[in-house]
């Protein structure tokens, strides 16, 4: 029944990005092994050299409108699948960027630190191009792989190796009841492909077998309950390896989600919306409540993370186009605003080697750049105009509000107050308090260039929403036959 | 003259902007950016209330800019009448808070960074005609009180040591657990946020139930209110009334303000109490008197029985204060009140009143402000059992005080008792009783007034003070004699700025179909 592969048939041209990933992230390791006097640092900037050229062609793909699907139907290039592929490489470009000093102090394993990187970047681009069940496994698979040993990094510390055993443990649960719910699916409809699945009547098995996928990929995205892993991994993991999982695998996760639920099952949306509410107003609530009590800056993050995730998953529940629209523009300030906050505290862990948020006391006299920077990326996190997080929550909101999900409208502004507290008392700590120490703080060239990037994305998103709301409404377009409007 | 408003916008956000490029080290040249941007804003503000035609009334000054087409959201300015007055009110604080804190020295940039935002925030709602955009800049307006208060503000534990319990129950009550400035701070955010939300629910609501999926108030103001269906225009006008009234704020939702105001530095209170709290009553205006009439003469009446609760306890609690900037913070709740009062009669002298008393009080409590905050970088204390005979020492700052202090509960010939009597006049009969109230709340006015200035400016002067300075720069004087000499002589010619109101309150009020036409008379003043 399946067609045989004929490569002659094949347009590569659809994967080259990928290709030249594979090809880049090659080169890196090989120069690592086989050059050992050849400066880590040069191989940072090989690789943020790279990572532009592809991001350059996929921006050309995009403008093009560049579309089609190889391999019968797994692989797909569409203006969705593209939008995901820049954004895991603009994460990918700012967290080298923001790993150089870091690696540089590091003793051990500086090479394969960005082989890693670049080869994690590669799973999740084919993550965005998976277009059934089976190549969303080994997408999943294959970019989780390079975090596993990205979070043990630091082997000799303690929290790091804890954190690493944590992920895998649950990394590999989650696995195998994504394939355990994909299985069930095949076994009720006969067939794993998105395009097939659209026109399933919805059977018992196939309901319990999507609920196990959506449970694997609640984890992926770190929505509660399955959230559990998320904390003590950020607090362990080196900085710009949580940077990096803050925010990529979310985002190639939510290009699966999208394509999942806003096309394949929106037939079904009165079965997964109490689903997604529910997910929606858990990680908000619990995200944001857990949060004020935190003592660390990252474990802050992480927890804010969590509630951030919630908002997502309002315009997820929403179901409309909209909703998708809003959830990419979301995803876009919660890029900057996040890789920059984390920018912060990379570089001031540096410095300091702490990052609890008691040491960040006045460190408005110790940098008042650094300060502000922190004070704006919290502030489009909390959602404050005219930052880009406001804009995107009230997008998300907006979708929800014209689906009639009010209580859930309702639950996510409350969560906007709460959110308010704990981000304002870092606020007051970098800017009230008296630093202990009041030497000053300095950023090497490509940390400022990362805070710099993001304050740029984020009052960007903030003040000219426009660019960005037609990017994402391009990239949406394949859900603009949806059955909601 | 068409960009009038995004040059009084701009010039504030663009000083701002320019301030980031100056260095910290050169205190006098970021005072001089942060003055040459205000001052261009409050003349343009000017130019604004003399340009404006009242005979043609309405929306002027229109500018509209695509922003976010896709969701509904356009860059749409304009004022009417009742706009111009709290705009010129905003401009005029911001240039005399930028003299009024140049002793500030710690972080002096950024200081007048935050206040400029913070200005150019209550600005831009006022000139929205975007309901999206009253409240990007309503919530814009919060966070740089924040850092204001929490930065540069001061403690406010000392006076707060309870001698008399039964005395003092209030204040413990709403403030038991600390009166550090960070405590302030952060409730005057998170009540403001939890108000800013509801209204946003409200808002919400509007945007997706008026099937035009748009946010321009100009639009939306077409559609008629049983579209939305009684019970869910009621719901959208409870939301939109107790959100913004939070900022207003309406007793019982006040209890931020005062604490607020005392922690704050002087030129952060002088705009908190004088701008920033009319942004909830202008925004009531704009969004549920302007889009739903019928549910306003609804409800409104709600808040002429909780204005009972601002001016009466608002006094009487101001009565009580040993703070002198306490007491200013009561005081200000409490005038709050006449504001509502004077909406809640919803006819065309009393909502005239409002507005002009918006603008009187603005200027009479930036005065109060200003000057406690004088003494209180002389003295290093507000508490006033301690202070007195300051009169000795400063004799301008006491001369300058008396005629604020007189203002403020509205002695003829200020621009307080034009306001005071427009809102007493029309509101007499809906509401005589709540009028008589209101009438014993300006003689509390008068006590706490009187007793405050006696006990800072007479009686003995204790030694400790005896270094204390009178206000002898220009610079020094400059934002007193300025708001002194606004308030006098609007005092003394009310009727252009009467008129301008009127033409934003007749055409508003036609709306609820209640116009009645001995009440539609226009102001012999």
């Amino acid at each position: 029944m399946a067609p045989a592969l004929n490569l002659a048939d094949i347009d590569l041209s659809l994967m080259a990005p990928e290709l030249w990933m594979t090809l880049l992230s090659c080169i890196v390791i090989s120069i690592d092994f086989l050059f050992p006097k050849f400066g880590k640092d040069k191989l940072a900037y090989l690789s943020l050299a790279g990572t532009s050229l592809i991001c350059l062609q996929l921006i050309g793909f995009f403008a093009s409108g560049k579309s089609g699907t190889l391999f019968s139907g797994m692989f797909v290039l569409d203006p969705l699948a593209i939008f995901f592929k820049i954004f895991v490489l603009i994460a990918t470009l700012l967290i080298v960027l923001s790993s150089i000093d870091y690696i540089n102090k590091a003793k051990y394993f500086r090479g394969e630190y960005y082989f890693l990187i670049l080869f994690s970047a590669l799973g999740m681009m084919f993550m965005s191009s998976a277009n059934d069940f089976l190549s969303l496994y080994l997408s999943l698979e294959f970019s989780t792989f390079g975090f596993y040993v990205l979070v043990t990094y630091l082997r000799n510390d303690l929290r790091s190796s804890e954190a690493g055993i944590k992920f895998f443990i649950l990394g590999v649960l989650t696995s195998s009841i994504i394939i355990y719910g994909i299985s069930l699916v095949y076994g009720a409809t006969g067939t794993i492909r998105f395009s097939e699945l659209m026109n399933i009547t919805p059977s018992l098995g196939a309901i319990i077998g999507l609920l196990f996928i959506f449970i694997g990929l609640g984890y992926k995205i770190g929505a509660v309950p399955f959230h559990a892993w998320i904390p003590d991994v950020y607090e362990g993991a080196p900085t710009p390896v949580t940077s990096f999982l803050s925010i990529a695998p979310k985002g190639a996760a939510f290009a699966i989600t999208l394509r999942v639920i806003l096309s394949t099952f929106s037939g079904m949306r009165s079965d997964w919306v109490w689903f997604m509410v529910g997910l929606a107003v858990l990680s908000m609530t619990y995200g944001n409540i857990v949060a004020i009590a935190q003592k660390n800056m990252k474990r802050l993050l992480a927890y804010s993370g969590i509630a951030q995730i919630g908002n997502i998953l309002v315009g997820l529940a929403a179901g409309t186009k909209m909703g998708g629209d809003a959830i990419l523009f979301y995803l876009l300030a919660y890029l900057f605003a996040n890789v920059g906050a984390f920018a912060v505290v990379i570089i001031f862990s540096n410095l300091t080697d702490k990052d609890d948020i008691d040491d960040l006391a006045g460190l408005n006299r110790r940098s008042p750049f650094l300060a502000f920077s922190l004070l704006v990326f919290l502030l489009s996190l909390a959602g404050v105009p005219p930052l880009g997080g406001f804009i995107a929550k009230l997008y998300i909101f907006a979708a929800a509000i014209n689906q009639n999900l009010i209580f859930l409208v309702i639950v996510g502004l409350l969560n906007i107050v709460i959110s308010m507290y704990y981000y304002l008392v870092v606020v007051k700590k970098i800017y009230i308090a008296e630093p202990t120490d009041s030497s000053k703080i300095p950023i090497s060239l490509p940390l400022r260039a990362v805070v710099y990037i993001s304050l740029i994305g984020v009052f960007a998103l903030g003040v000219f929403p426009k660019t960005f709301m037609d990017w994402s409404m391009a990239a949406t377009e394949i859900f603009s036959n949806l059955a909601l409007k | 003259m068409t960009h009038l408003l995004s040059i009084i916008l701009f010039s504030l956000f663009g000083g701002a902007i320019l301030l980031i490029f100056v260095p910290n080290s050169k205190p006098m040249m970021v005072r001089a950016v942060a003055a040459v941007a205000a001052f261009i804003s409050m003349i343009a503000s000017f130019i604004l209330l003399y340009t404006f035609d009242y005979k043609k009334g309405g929306f002027q000054f229109i500018e509209k800019y695509v922003w976010a087409p896709d969701v509904g959201i356009s860059f749409h300015m304009g004022v009417d009448g009742i706009a111009v007055p709290l705009v010129l009110a905003s401009c005029i604080l911001m240039f005399a808070g930028i003299f009024v804190s140049w002793h500030i020295k710690d972080r002096t940039k950024e200081f007048y960074i935050f206040l400029l935002i913070l200005t150019s925030a209550t600005v831009g709602v006022y000139v929205s005609l975007d309901l999206f955009f009253l409240y990007f800049f309503y919530e814009m307006s919060v966070i740089p009180m924040y850092l204001l208060i929490g930065v540069w503000g001061s403690h406010t534990k000392n006076f707060l040591e309870s001698k008399n319990p039964l005395k003092d129950t209030p204040r413990f009550f709403f403030n038991f657990t600390s009166n550090s400035k960070e405590y302030a701070a952060m409730k005057l955010v998170l009540f403001l946020s939890a108000g800013a939300i509801l209204a946003l629910m409200g808002i919400l609501l509007i945007y997706s139930n008026s099937g035009l999926y748009t946010f321009d108030l100009l639009e939306l103001s077409e559609v008629p209110e049983g579209k939305y269906g009684k019970a869910l225009v009621s719901a959208i006008w409870i939301m939109v009334f107790f959100g913004f009234a939070s900022i207003a704020p309406l007793w019982p939702m006040h209890s931020w303000s005062p604490v607020g105001h005392a922690s704050a530095p002087a030129a952060t209170s002088m705009l908190h109490a004088g701008v920033l709290m009319k942004l909830g009553h202008f925004s009531i205006i704009r969004v549920a008197f302007f889009l739903f009439p019928e549910a306003t003469q609804e409800w409104m009446p709600i808040a002429a029985y909780l204005c009972i609760g601002s001016i009466v306890y608002g006094g009487l609690v101001a009565l009580f204060q040993r703070d002198t900037k306490y007491v200013i913070g009561y005081s200000s709740s409490s005038h709050m009140g006449y504001i509502f009062l004077g909406m809640a009669a919803l006819n065309v002298i009393s909502l005239t009143g409002a507005i002009f008393y918006m603008f009187a009080h603005a200027l009479a409590t930036g005065l109060l402000f200003a000057m406690a905050g004088w003494v209180y970088d002389q003295t290093h204390t507000r508490d006033i059992p301690s202070l007195g005979g300051l009169s000795q020492k400063m004799p301008f700052i006491t001369g300058a005080f008396i005629v604020a202090v007189v203002a403020s509960f509205g002695l003829p010939l200020t621009v307080n008792f034009v306001g005071e009597l427009m809102i007493v006049v029309g509101s007499w009969r809906m509401y005589p009783k709540i009028t008589i109230l209101a009438v014993l709340g300006i003689c509390l006015t008068l006590c706490y007034l009187f007793r405050m200035m006696r006990g800072v400016f007479f009686g003995d002067l204790k030694p400790e003070f005896s270094g204390a300075m009178d206000a002898t720069l220009w610079h020094d004087r400059l934002p007193l004699i300025l708001m002194l000499s606004c308030s006098i002589y609007y005092g003394l010619f009310p009727s252009h700025f009467i008129n301008v109101i009127q033409s934003g309150v007749i055409p508003l009020l036609e709306r609820m179909h209640k116009v009645t036409p001995l009440l539609t008379q226009v102001g012999g003043f």
